[in-house]
């Protein structure tokens, strides 16, 4: 017996029947693919906001650096690195650090200065992007600064404010220059928001006599798929005796936060997908026990249980197979629509932060493997489990019975 | 010369219903020969559509013995039951007869697909079997879309495609009006005597009795007379 065409054909003439079982299965469909975008979308973000906004997949840094972050533990000849870099699919940023004071309007403060390559950086990160107020650094204005959201209220400064600075240089001697602010980032993480001070690298050498070498190299990969380990291990390959480290070891609380977030909105996914699954079981038992006359007619007149029970199953898959090309098919631009669009949440919650991170209150979708195939698995997973009890029932019931079924 | 196709001895069928034992066939035993066109009446309840179901397998006797073609029933497996009902009876039933969803063309073609006949075999067979019963032209509709004697003619026609040894119909003739009843035994007495298939029918009908070159009568589920004409 030829199974699919008759299953086919099933599904084709029972118009009613049939769109009422597959809409219900798309609709549930449809939901499960955005909630899994949504909450793929909100790791993203966190990991984003991680690594995308300032510390990159992969940092390397001089031995030591990091225990005591010394204006003299440099990674030395950063340029040839960074080519090397580059030429093994990644993206890499030296950067400059150094500590001072700063002084404006009769308010001071600590901060933290950075000198940003205005070229790379923004391959790495998202930085440039983090713009509240005013402009991003510029390389024809090397005495304008971006600093961070809290910095900026501390000193009292707006755009265009006036900062002094004072530090010492490498060589022993005072450092010190007068600065304007150029822009204001918006809440980025407690380090950058409380003392960033971020300026053009090459007026970092000068200010702190620093000719050569860098403290460290951020790397970021190009495809974004590739396994950060196994990344990491490259990056080490090609910067022997520099110390290379991945974003989960230079942030292990929230790496380790961002897996328990997956895990529990696997779980509130599953919670969600079980309430729709309910929708495609119900659909499923409806659309098989109505026909349960049906079936004891085609026992009757000889085909075996094995035939019934494909038979049945064959409908039920098609009829998912339809259903997830609609859901696909009407899910995809609305996930690409929130991909884009975020739904702003920000009028319920306002500046939310996780270890020392941001939270976005603006939530976008973000389409990606994981949040693509888990709603079409699952919805072949429960339609299966929703159709094997009544298949086998139908399959071994007494064809007598199953004529004289109400 | 007599070759016997049906054999009944001494079935016995008991229905349990709760705690009362309903004894629908009580010791009854006939045999039917190849080639016999057979009614079996008796009045509502006597027990003809439990014995059509009997020698359908479609259920199992109490007790007793019932062989189709030498073989004994209760001896025969599932799958070797589910082939017999393919291959070698025709089943005619008084309702829910055909597939729904599927057209005249498709319902009578259906057990010949099961069977795994070629295309080319199951278009020439249908066809001619759907003219036989009168359906030309009809053959693309659904049985929603078709009459009682329309339905029941597809109904023969599918049981009799496959050239079954035997054909079980339960009143066939109880939802139709007295020219189409008459119509459809004169396209079962054709197909009788024209193929060679047997066929034992369970009637209320006086006319179709009348008809019958052999009538069993039951009554209580026990053999009441046993009639042969000409
Ligand atoms: N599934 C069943 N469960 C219990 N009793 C049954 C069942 N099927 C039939 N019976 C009983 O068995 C007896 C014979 O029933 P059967 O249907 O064979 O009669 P029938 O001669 O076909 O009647 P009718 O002319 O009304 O179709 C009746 O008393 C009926 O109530
Ligand atoms: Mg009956």
């Amino acid at each position: 017996m030829k199974i699919i065409p008759i299953a086919l054909r099933n599904i084709s003439r029972k118009r009613v029947r049939s769109a009422i079982t597959i809409g219900s299965m798309a609709f549930a469909g449809f939901i499960m693919l955005f909630f899994a975008a949504l909450g793929q979308g909100m790791l993203y973000t966190m990991e984003q906001n991680a690594v995308g906004v300032y510390l990159g997949d992969i940092q390397i840094h001089a031995p030591g650096y990091r225990s005591d972050p010394d204006l003299y533990t440099r990674v030395p000849d950063p340029a040839a690195l960074v080519d090397k870099l580059e030429k093994a699919g990644f993206h890499a940023a030296p950067r400059l650090y150094g500590f001072g004071l700063a002084a404006a309007s009769g308010n001071s403060s600590g901060i933290w200065m950075r000198g940003v390559d205005l070229i790379r950086e923004p391959k790495v990160t998202l930085l440039d992007r983090q713009v509240m107020e005013g402009a991003w650094l510029s390389a024809d204005k090397p005495k304008e600064v971006v600093i961070g959201k809290k910095l900026a209220y501390t000193l009292g400064v707006k755009p265009g404010g006036e900062i002094v600075v004072v530090s010492q240089a490498a060589d022993g001697a005072m450092a010190n220059d007068i600065y304007h602010v150029r822009g204001i980032l918006k809440s980025v993480g407690d380090a950058v928001d409380q003392g960033g001070f971020l300026m053009v690298d090459a007026e970092f050498r000068r200010l702190m006599g620093v000719a050569e070498g860098t403290h460290e190299i951020a790397v970021a990969r190009v495809d974004k798929d590739r396994i950060l380990a196994e990344a990491a291990d490259t990056v080490a390959s090609l910067a022997p005796g520099m110390e290379v480290k991945t974003w989960r070891d230079l942030q292990p609380v929230l790496a380790k936060m961002i897996d328990v977030m997956d895990i529990s909105l696997l779980f509130m996914l599953f919670i969600a997908y079980s309430a729709v699954g309910m929708v495609i079981l119900n659909a499923t038992l409806m659309n098989v026990f109505e026909r349960i006359r049906e079936f004891g007619v085609m026992k009757a007149i000889g085909v075996t249980p094995p035939q019934v029970f494909s038979l049945i199953m064959a409908e039920a898959v098609l009829e998912a197979v339809i259903a997830n090309v609609l859901a696909l098919g009407a899910g995809i631009p609305v996930v690409r629509y929130f991909e884009v669009h975020g739904i702003d949440l920000s009028n319920f919650s306002s500046g939310a932060s996780l270890a020392g991170l941001a939270l976005d209150p603006v939530w976008y979708c973000k389409l990606n493997t994981k949040a693509l195939t888990m709603p079409v698995w699952f919805m072949f997973a429960v339609v299966l489990a929703a159709v094997i009890y009544p298949a086998m029932k139908a399959a071994l019931l007494k064809p007598l019975d199953a004529m004289h079924h109400q | 010369m007599d070759i016997p196709i049906i054999v009944l001895e001494n079935v016995t069928k008991v229905y349990h219903q709760g705690k009362i034992d309903v004894t629908a066939i009580d010791g009854f035993s006939v045999t039917v020969n190849k080639g016999d066109f057979t009614a079996l009446c008796g009045p509502s309840g006597s027990g003809k559509t439990t014995i059509l179901n009997i020698i359908g397998a479609l259920d199992v006797p109490t007790a007793g013995r019932v062989t189709l073609e030498g073989n004994d029933l209760a001896a025969l497996s599932r799958t070797a039951l589910s082939s017999m009902r393919r291959d070698r009876i025709g089943f005619v039933f008084q309702a829910y007869n055909l597939i729904p969803v599927l057209t005249a063309y498709e319902n009578a073609e259906f057990v010949l697909a099961l069977q795994g006949k070629p295309e080319k075999e199951r278009r020439a067979r249908v066809m001619e079997m759907l003219q036989e019963v009168g359906l030309e032209g009809l053959e693309n509709r659904r049985p929603e879309e078709l009459s009682g004697g329309q339905q029941q003619r597809v109904a023969i026609a599918r049981a009799m495609v496959t050239q079954p040894a035997v054909i079980l119909a339960d009143e066939p003739t109880a939802n139709l009006d007295s020219a189409t009843a008459a119509a459809l035994l004169t396209i079962m007495e054709h197909l009788n005597t024209v193929h060679g298939i047997t066929f034992l029918f369970s009637t209320h009908d006086q006319r179709v009795m009348d008809r019958a070159r052999r009538i069993i009568t039951l009554r209580d589920g026990k053999l009441a007379g046993d009639e042969r004409k000409g």
